[in-house]
């Protein structure tokens, strides 16, 4: 034997598809891990009467030892001890949590019928689930305001089909914002469950049928399982920036309305505590990393179906 | 590699440059102020006057200011500042003082409110009226009447006094949402000094706001003008302008809605907007000019017949419709205002202490 | 590919040990499954046209034709997917019109095989019984021994996309089986696998049909696998069935000129009757001359026009006239294709507007001693039992 042979033909190969591969990584380390890095760090500063107001200041590495000993967790700590926040981070997961489900109730009928539907109507049909999209989210969240005030569109209909005669008084409720984030995140759940319906060979629920499977178990055996990526990827859709809304709460949302979001809000502009708002966000952070580590189990799991 | 690189950024620099250029030919004064509160025939009249275009961008609530202050840069060549925010913002050396040399007109000044300013801005160097007003109390009339009866809404014990709110819950109360009207209206209503810094003060101004929290509907400093204006709310805690604005969109969708704005007995804080020209703004001179030009007494008057909010001008009454001079909600009578108080700010401690305890007042918790 | 039909058609014919009952023969033999006129219309479109048909248990039962002759709505029918617009299904003597499939004792192999993407092979094989609501111990029982048969027994924990094709195609058939069902429906069962593995399988096919006693019903476009495994073939077109028969029937005694034509390949004659003698009948066609053939008594009527099959294989081919007198004719080699184990000719007999005759030489030996060109004038001859009269 005189040429050894290569040990490993496809090294450059795969050298090459790890260059590719790290083009979008690089990506998301500027865009993401930067402003995270930066929310960070914030969040572990002090507030302070300074440009911008917060401390300690970047002075270059000669004083990275102020720098850093100038660092504390005081504001998670402050969070930990307020039991507001964790309320507001428990109330924001209840009520994402509900309109997540909401959403999903509502979202998987349309998004079955839509997937059933013959096949030229389609089009037409995602058009109708996006079309919303085309207009001002702000404008067709104060047209909520409009249908749910007193005295608005749905008492005037509830009240002339005789349903009840004094106002809902839907307005400025818990309810309102889970109805304002249902509205306004149903496209989120509707299109990747209805990408992964339609995807489903009809020639499964026959094969379940001719099994000897009825129809509503072949529903529970075969389409749910098999929608069950889109049915995780809506979920998440909705329930993340659910978590962190604020427009829906301040705008249909009343005084018991507590999402942190909205503390958020509250702590970097009324407040202008950027310190404390960061330390919330990192936390918000936290919170929603959990169901995505869900998702990316329940994805490998899933890996063997497709 | 390196001179092609060079090359082209020459390149793109050749591209760039002229049209930079041509920018900053035509002077330009690029001004931040909150929405609905100019004449926009004004604005012509000065580009047309002194041939400096004006860039005009609004905002609706100050925390997008102070945020853009705060994070060191905005943009702009004049911007209007509520005089609460000035004693945070001088110290940091946002503002460039106004040369009082170039600006003539300052002479029109209303001492009386030059004055109070002057408790935000020291020796007034850095901040100039442009309007004022009370934070007091909006009512819809035919609703609140059909409550509480005939007796005259001029207290603000109709928003403390959980037994008469309690009667307007059902239609509905707004209050704002901010600690620097609402701690002071209630240490007011309580007989203590507006402006206490006391924790002990603080404390039970905040109680009495819990007290009369489950009858309000919304905290929010903006959303009431509208809810006034369609009748959805009977009442509101909020500014002077707002619901002289909310009062006019009635009138005008003529639905039979009738609001009212009334400054409580009591006495109610005073609120002023004022001209600043931030330090970095690129333009100054222009900002002077347009600040002088603004206090020409019939330009002035121009502006606030529009607006319809009381001006820091006192030369501009003379000029001033017989309907907006005359209404004491726009402009009190001498002994109103002589009734109506201002405060200096929190220090950063007591902000935290405030802000906390409002926010459990908002939530209930 | 039509010679080799024929090559196999002719071992079948041969060796056709497997079936030894006919139960389509006998008079008082009891139908499985019945299509009395059973019509299926979509729109202006008919699928299926007034067709009846019965399939006895124990048969290996083949609808063949091209795509959109019906077989498939026949098919689907019968397994509950398509409601007849009119007529009625039955099985085992019960009407099944109007079941859901759900409740269908028939199992079905689908030719996408449709196999659950997110189920283990042993759960697909499973996934039928455990409808039945089957003690857990006897479905484990049962999939072991559906494992066996398809011999996969050590795939039991994998998924379909972890499979090659033809261990996908068992899977799905250890799953249509598992129910032991009364009828196997078979949608194009082997169109996925490649020529080999679908050689082998169609023998696996038919052994597993005849070792179980199933009765299977199989939808195929392609002739071959239907003469290989049918005992019988239905060939369709339009709806309707044009002839229900054993391959070798269909293939020697083709119903129709569609027949004859789709099952292998055939040179037909056009012309009239002469004379008949006994079994004996002459045709006179033009470009053929006269043609004598074997045929039942009574087919044919003189003075009758008359269409005779003649199939490429019973057709011999020479450089010399041969001895007999009839069946013969010159023409001109217009085609040659050597296939390897026969060489199929193409002769333009009669001259130029002449029909072109198809004629298979098998190839016994390695070369020939006076081999064939293009544009050699040939001689081509036939027995008087190679052609047959057939229907237009």
């Amino acid at each position: 034997m005189t040429t050894p042979p290569d040990p490993d033909p496809g090294r450059s190969l795969r050298l090459g598809r790890r260059i590719v591969l790290a083009v979008p990584f690089l990506w998301l380390l500027a865009l993401f891990l930067t402003p995270f890095l930066i929310v960070a760090r914030m969040s572990l500063s002090d507030t302070a009467r300074a440009l911008p107001p917060y401390a300690p200041h970047w002075e270059g590495f000669g004083r990275l030892g102020e720098f850093l000993a100038a660092l504390d967790l005081e504001n998670y700590a402050l969070l930990a001890s307020d039991t507001l926040y964790l309320a507001a981070y428990l109330s924001s997961v209840r009520l994402a949590a509900i309109s997540t489900i909401l959403a999903l109730v509502v979202a998987f009928p349309l998004a079955y019928a839509m997937a059933r539907a013959p096949r030229r109507w389609q089009p037409a049909l995602l058009v109708a689930v996006i079309l919303p999209f085309w207009t001002s989210f702000l404008i067709r969240i104060y047209a909520w305001i409009g249908i749910l005030r007193p005295e608005g569109f749905l008492d005037v209909v509830v009240q002339a089909l005789g349903l009840a005669d004094a106002p809902l008084g839907l307005l400025n409720t818990d309810a309102a914002v889970v109805l304002g984030m249902v509205y306004s995140y149903l496209p989120f759940m509707v299109l990747p469950i209805y990408a992964a319906l339609e995807r489903i060979d009809r020639s499964l629920l026959e094969a379940a049928a001719d099994l000897g499977s009825p129809p509503w178990k072949s529903f529970w055996t075969v389409t749910v399982p098999l929608a069950a990526p889109g049915i995780v990827a809506g979920c998440l859709l909705v329930f993340i920036p659910a978590i962190g809304e604020f427009v829906i709460p301040d705008l249909l949302g009343g005084p018991d309305t507590l999402m942190i979001g909205k503390v958020l809000w509250t702590e970097f502009f009324s407040n202008r505590d950027w310190p404390l708002s960061s330390a919330v966000a990192i936390v918000l952070l936290a919170v929603l990393l959990l169901p995505l580590l869900v998702f990316q189990r329940a994805l490998r799991r899933g890996e063997g179906a497709r | 590699m390196v001179r092609k690189f060079v090359a082209g950024a020459a390149l793109a620099a050749s591209l760039v440059l002229p049209a930079g250029h041509a920018l900053a030919q035509q002077p330009e004064l690029k001004i931040f102020n909150w929405s609905d509160y100019v004449d926009p025939a004004v604005l012509e009249e000065f580009t047309k006057e002194t041939g400096v275009k004006v860039v005009y961008d609004t905002f609706d609530q100050m925390e997008t200011v102070d945020t853009k202050l705060s994070a060191g840069k905005t943009g702009y060549d004049l911007i209007v500042v509520t005089a609460s925010f000035l004693p945070r913002h001088i110290p940091l050396k946002l503002y460039a003082e106004v040369d009082r040399s170039k600006v003539p007109n300052l002479q029109h000044m209303w001492p009386e409110i030059t004055s109070r300013l002057a408790k935000y801005d020291p020796g007034n160097r850095f901040a100039v009226n442009y309007m004022w007003g009370t934070t007091g109390i909006g009512y819809n009339v035919a609703k609140v009447k059909q409550r509480l009866g005939d007796a005259p809404v001029d207290s603000w014990s109709i928003v403390f006094d959980p037994a008469k709110l309690s009667k307007l819950a059902d239609c509905g109360v707004h209050v704002l949402d901010a600690t620097e009207e609402m701690f002071p209206a209630a240490l007011r209503y309580l007989g203590l000094d507006p402006d206490s810094k006391k924790e002990a003060d603080l404390t039970k101004a905040s109680q009495l706001l819990q007290k009369i929290r489950p009858h309000i509907r919304k905290f929010h400093s903006s959303e009431y003008i509208n809810a006034l204006a369609n009748g959805d709310i009977c009442l509101a805690v909020g500014y002077s302008g707002d619901i002289l604005q909310a009062r006019k969109r009635a009138k005008e969708a003529n639905a039979g809605v009738d609001i009212a704005y009334a400054i409580p007995k009591e006495g109610a804080l005073m609120w002023f907007d004022s001209l600043v020209i931030p330090a970095d703004a690129g333009n100054k001179d222009a900002a002077l000019k347009f600040i002088d030009f603004v206090n020409r007494p019939e330009i002035a008057a121009k502006n606030s017949n529009f607006i319809q909010y009381a001006s820091g001008n006192l030369a501009a009454q003379k000029h001033l419709d017989a309907a907006v001079l005359n209404d004491p909600g726009i402009y009190p009578k001498p002994d109103v205002i002589a009734r109506l108080y201002t405060i200096t700010p929190y220090d950063d401690r007591t902000q935290r202490t405030v802000n906390r305890m409002w926010t459990r007042v908002k939530t209930g918790r | 590919m039509n010679q080799r039909t024929a090559r196999k058609a002719a071992r079948r014919s041969v060796g056709s040990v497997r079936r030894i009952s006919a139960p389509w023969a006998e008079p008082d033999a009891k139908a499985l499954v019945e299509f009395r006129s059973v019509t299926k219309s979509y729109g202006d479109v008919t699928a299926v046209d007034g067709l009846s048909l019965s399939i006895y248990p124990g048969e290996f039962f083949a609808l063949l034709g091209p795509s959109g002759c019906g077989k498939t709505t026949l098919m689907r029918m019968l397994a509950g997917f398509e409601e007849p617009t009119g007529g009625t299904i039955l099985l085992d003597g019960v009407e099944i019109t109007g079941t859901p499939p759900h409740r269908r004792p028939t199992n079905m192999m689908f030719q996408s095989y449709a196999l659950f993407p997110h189920m283990s092979v042993w759960d697909n094989i499973a996934f039928g019984l455990k409808q039945e609501g089957m003690a857990r111990a006897a479905i484990a029982s049962r999939v072991e021994e559906m494992l066996a048969l398809v011999r996969l027994e050590g795939l039991a924990r994998r998924r379909p996309d972890q499979l090659s094709g033809g261990q996908r195609q068992r899977v799905a058939l250890a799953r249509s089986l598992a129910k032991r069902p009364k009828v196997l429906l078979l949608d194009e069962p082997l169109g996925a696998l490649d020529r080999k593995l679908r050689e082998a399988t169609q023998f696996e096919l038919m052994d597993l049909q005849a070792d179980l006693g199933l009765t299977f019903l199989m939808v195929t476009h392609d002739q071959d696998e239907a003469m290989i495994m049918a005992d019988r073939i239905a060939v369709m077109d339009h709806g309707r069935i044009v002839q229900v028969a054993p391959a070798e029937e269909v293939y020697e005694q083709p119903a129709n000129r569609y027949v004859a034509e789709f099952v292998g390949d055939v040179t037909i004659a056009e012309g009239v009757v002469t004379s008949v003698r006994g079994h004996l009948v002459h045709i006179h066609a033009p470009h053929f001359g006269a043609i004598e053939i074997d045929e039942e008594e009574g087919r044919a009527n003189v003075g009758a026009p008359a269409l005779v099959a003649l199939r490429p294989e019973k057709i011999q081919i020479g450089h010399d006239e041969p001895a007999q007198p009839l069946n013969k004719v010159r023409g001109e080699i217009w085609d040659i294709a050597y296939l390897g184990d026969f060489t199929m000719m193409q002769v333009k007999v009669g001259g130029d507007d002449g029909p072109l005759v198809k004629a298979a030489i098998a190839n016994r030996t390695r070369r020939m001693e006076r081999p064939f060109a293009w544009d050699d004038m040939v001689w081509l001859w036939w027995d008087v039992e190679a052609g047959v009269l057939i229907d237009p």
